[in-house]
């Protein structure tokens, strides 16, 4: 145990001195802030701008990253001295948040301001001005204890370590509850240690989530499984991409047959144009395995049609740079095609475990070439 | 011709508005009142304005019987330090309808007489008084008068008339009538308090029937320059005007008695001396420049009757045959008709002519109105299809029609002239709008003279945003000839341009305090009705109404864009100052300091600008226009 005891100790040194850094960053922000005060002056930043026209695809990096362009933040025009007042709020909540150790919701942040007269309308405002710390210090919200409200899961033999305050040092197993482990904060802030694992699998649905597991596709395929809960959460992204960069797993994604969910697929691997001005959520390794248009008809799904919204979403996306080429192209025009759709539960016209024992293994086979 | 003039005056005008009272705004106890009132302050004003007086009005109202309901008798008083009115002249003035001046045109309240004597009309015959009239016209008799009118004959009837002594001149007319205060109270009220801003030289005291006493003193010590009397310009007149011009401009051959005979004699210096006739015409010849018109038309009929004085007074002239150059006479002696021929050459001929046919058109033209030059006469009278030297007196009906016609399609006369107008002026109004209203802004303009069918207008207006003004503008305070219209303000023109105005334009909004004054000059306002109430749309005035209202109207959308952006500085620094110290207060905590940074130096520096308001005003150049 000397070596995990090493390791331990390390990762703890880790999760301080990403803290410290981090607490670093909003004092610089703060100093420079009071300077321009105490200098009689009125206290400005830049920000990177978030309009449609600053986003631009990386095509190295394989995500939307924010352009040069950047926006100039001053307290001395009056149209942004309210928003630029929430700003700094928001950063000396978040301070507080991350030397306290303390986690918040998004809508905890929304309630959070009313003790000190900040005024959000309603919470989208103030989630935007949570974005736009996000873009002033490049870091995730889940970096200044800030989470969104939504759940995904996560079961398979994976060790982990918690840094959250008053488990610090506790180690926990992810394959001891049938249920899965829902991903928050304390998960997705816990140091990973260990794995038997050798492929990641998300997975789109809670159904189909609970089937793998009774399944024991973790033990058969030597796989962690994750629910996404549809489109995946900012946690849950953080931990594909640490499980993929950390422990060195590949990582596949099975989604509906359908539009939306070859989109899953395409941010979980590449990131959203939302979160351009972030850097640390994509896994550019991801394959995504199926459900494909053309497994429609391979495996002679039932299908349901597609509505028009569909449709329109198949045409959009053939706008979206990272769909000019390969499978992604190829399905999309095949979806278009069929005008037609799949769900995942759709293999049960073969029997329930049809798709744990037929298909998983053709597809992860397949991704082996990918 | 002459027959016309006869017939006029046969019509009795007490009659006629007597049954034409409503008409005039007499046509209920509560108009009327207030109409009497207008009337007698009205002729107070023109009096006192005519004179150069700064004027003291003193109106009176007081009930008869104050217990009774209304409608009810009131005595009615107004009081003036005007010139008065000559003692020969009162029982004529009070006692009859007369017609004014007729031909000479200015800019007044109204003509003299009219109303003022309809106002004393109403009084008799709803209250069966007479009116006081207390006259001081020399500064040392006051003449105390009561007079009714005989209204079939229009005569005054003196019922009491002494004198006594005065020190100050003045003029106070006093007339019983049956009103009704309690439903006029307002409006007589409004009256007096908006001539006070149209007149700001006058001090005008108003005693109502209540006990409340409404007092205006003069806040400005100028009086506008008086308007001149002018002639009529062609377009502004119609055939029957030109038929009175007419008779004006010609004479009657005078009737030859002893009197007349007298006259020559004595003009010629023949008085003890009888002459031969041929003596007489050389005496005549030498004396000519100096003999009245008169004289010279007796020596010229005497021309070619070829007698002597004594045989003069034997006869009389029954014609004068112009066309067959014949002059019929009536000898009392031989009791008969007789005829002389005329020698046209004669000079004396030309004389005759000249009496009995009027002027020549060209003449007529250029003498008897305004801006016709001679060369603008002939152009006229060729564009007419006169004669130039077509004599006025032998115009038939139909040219008489169809030189009025002309008179109104021929283009090339000159605008009318606009020194018979006196607007208030642009320092006089304004003084009056920042007294009455106490505004945050104000602007004035007094527009050039422009005209409408030959009468010459010039509209002044005056615009006030903020201060004292009552929200739920714009309030428009309508002007004519310097009297206040009250009543009937929907059809007017006025209020037609203020409602055609989309003042979000003017970013003006909500319910503003915000008013407009608005003042028409004319020799002749074009009122809708009798009762001079509302102003009609004549295109022209509504035009330079729009101008002066449009101008007028960018000024306060200056004015309001700056108090805009001044609210907006006040509500920034209210900004400035509610976030700054939050953002201070977030970042010592973020900076990890313990003292707040002194940001005190910036907020000082956005301390809100006042804004001023503009008073001065610059009208633009705009030249006089044609019709």
């Amino acid at each position: 145990m000397k070596a995990s005891e090493k390791k331990a100790k390390e990762i703890s040194k880790k999760a301080k001195e990403k803290q410290k850094t981090i607490l670093e960053s909003l004092k610089n922000h703060g100093a420079k802030i009071y300077e321009d005060l105490e200098n009689g002056q009125f206290p400005k930043f830049s920000i990177p701008s978030r309009s449609v026209s600053n986003i631009v695809y990386d095509k190295k990096l394989r995500q939307y990253i924010l352009g040069n362009s950047s926006a100039l933040r001053s307290a001395k025009n009056s149209a942004q001295l309210r928003s630029f007042t929430q700003l700094m709020w928001l950063a000396f909540f978040a301070n507080r948040l991350t030397q306290e150790k303390k986690s918040s919701t998004l809508r905890d942040v929304y309630y959070s301001s009313q003790a000190f007269a900040i005024e959000f309308d309603d919470q989208s405002e103030s989630d935007n001005i949570i974005v736009d710390l996000e873009a002033v210090t490049s870091r995730p919200r889940e970096d200044f204890h800030i989470f969104p409200e939504e759940r995904s899961s996560i079961f398979g033999d994976l060790n982990i370590e918690y840094t959250i305050p008053g488990y610090e040092g506790k180690t926990m197993n992810l394959s001891n509850h049938p249920d899965g482990y829902s991903i928050g904060p304390s998960l997705t802030t816990a140091e990973l240690i260990d794995t038997s694992a050798e492929i990641v699998i998300a997975i789109e649905k809670g159904g189909l989530f609970t089937r793998f597991v009774e399944e024991q596709v973790d033990k058969k395929f030597k796989s962690i499984i994750i629910n996404t809960g549809g489109q995946a959460p900012r946690s849950t992204r953080t931990l594909l991409k640490r499980l993929h960069d950390e422990m060195g797993l590949p990582v596949i994604i099975l989604t509906d047959g359908d539009v939306y969910g070859e989109h899953i697929a395409m941010v979980i691997k590449s990131g959203s144009a939302n979160a351009a001005h972030l850097r640390e959520l994509t896994v550019p390794d991801a394959k995504w395995v199926g459900v494909w248009a053309t497994d429609i008809e391979k495996y002679k799904l039932p299908t349901i049609p597609m509505t028009e919204s569909d449709i329109k979403r198949c045409y959009d996306l053939q706008k979206d740079p990272r769909y000019e080429s390969g499978i992604w192209k190829k399905e999309l025009e095949v979806f278009l095609r069929l005008k037609r759709k799949a769900e995942l539960e759709a293999f049960a016209k073969y029997g329930l475990t049809n798709i744990t024992d037929k298909y998983l293994p053709q597809k992860l086979e397949l991704a082996k070439s990918l | 011709m002459s027959s016309i003039k006869e017939k006029f005056n046969q019509i009795s005008p007490s009659e006629f508005f007597y049954s034409n009272r409503d008409l005039a705004g007499f046509s209920n106890p509560t108009r009327s009142l207030y109409t009497a009132v207008r009337e007698f302050v009205e002729n107070s004003l023109d009096a006192c304005d005519q004179k150069g007086i700064l004027p003291d009005v003193y109106l009176t109202i007081k009930a008869v019987e104050p217990d009774k309901p209304d409608p009810k008798p009131y005595i009615l008083t107004v009081k003036d330090n005007g010139p008065g009115v000559d003692a020969k002249h009162i029982p004529l003035a009070f006692g009859t309808v007369l017609y004014g001046s007729k031909f000479g045109l200015k800019q007044a309240r109204g003509v003299f007489g009219l109303g003022a004597t309809m106002a004393i009309l109403y009084g008799q015959i709803t209250t069966n008084k007479p009116v006081l009239v207390k006259s001081c016209a020399d500064g040392q008799t006051q003449n105390q008068f009561e007079i009714l009118l005989d209204i079939q004959k229009n005569k005054p009837v003196i019922v009491k008339h002494n004198t006594k002594e005065a020190s100050k001149k003045g003029l106070s007319v006093s007339i019983c009538l049956e009103g009704d205060y309690s439903k006029a109270g307002n409006k007589i009220r409004d009256y007096v308090y908006e001539t006070s801003l149209i007149t700001p030289y006058a001090t005008i005291t108003f005693d109502d029937p209540k006990g409340q006493k409404f007092h205006h003193p003069r806040f400005v010590k100028d009086m506008p320059s008086p308007p001149t009397i002018v002639r009529p310009h062609p377009h502004g007149v119609d055939v029957e005007r030109i038929r009175r011009m007419i008779v004006e401009s010609q004479f009657e051959i005078p009737a030859i008695d002893d009197t007349m005979i007298e006259k020559v004699r004595k003009d010629l210096g023949l008085s003890k001396q009888n002459l031969s006739f041929t003596a007489i015409m050389t005496k005549a010849k030498k004396k000519w420049k100096n003999l009245s018109r008169q004289v010279r038309v007796v020596i010229a009929l005497l021309s070619f009757l070829k007698m002597d004085f004594e045989k003069l007074s034997k006869i009389r002239i029954e014609d004068l045959d112009v066309p067959n150059k014949k002059l019929h006479y009536w000898d009392f002696g031989d009791s008969q008709s007789k005829t002389v021929d005329m020698d046209p050459e004669s000079q004396y001929y030309k004389q005759l002519t000249n009496t009995v046919q009027g002027e020549p058109l060209t003449t007529f033209l250029t003498k008897r109105f305004q801006r016709i030059g001679p060369t603008t006469a002939v152009k006229f009278a060729e564009f007419a299809g006169f004669k130039p030297e077509k004599r006025m007196g032998t115009l038939t009906n139909q040219e008489l029609v169809n030189l009025s016609d002309s008179l109104q399609k021929f283009e090339d006369f000159m605008t009318p002239d606009s020194s018979c107008l006196a607007p208030l002026g642009e320092s006089p109004l304004e003084k009056g709008i920042q007294k009455f209203f106490n505004p945050d802004f104000k602007a004035v303009v007094q527009r050039l003279a422009s005209a409408y069918s030959g009468f010459p207008f010039i509209v002044e207006m005056g615009i006030a945003y903020g201060g004292d003004i009552k929200s739920g503008g714009p309030h428009v305070y309508r002007y004519a000839n310097r009297i206040p219209l009250l009543y009937d303000e929907g059809s007017d023109v006025v209020l037609k341009v203020v409602n055609d105005t989309d003042w979000g334009r003017y970013k003006v909004k909500g319910d503003p305090p915000f008013i407009i004054v608005s003042h028409i000059c004319s020799t002749r306002i074009p009122y809708k009705t009798a009762g001079k109430e509302n102003v009609a749309d004549r295109q022209e005035i509504e035009r330079e109404l729009r101008l002066a209202l449009q101008f007028l109207s960018r000024k306060l959308a200056a004015f309001m864009s700056k108090r805009g952006q001044a609210e907006m500085a006040k509500k920034r620094a209210n900004l400035y100052a509610k976030y700054i110290p939050m953002i201070a207060e977030f970042c010592t905590e973020l900076a990890g300091k313990k003292k707040e940074p002194n940001y005190k130096k910036i907020l000082e520096e956005l301390e809100p600008v006042e804004v001023k308001t503009e008073t001065k005003q610059v009208e633009e150049e705009k030249p006089i226009e044609s019709k």
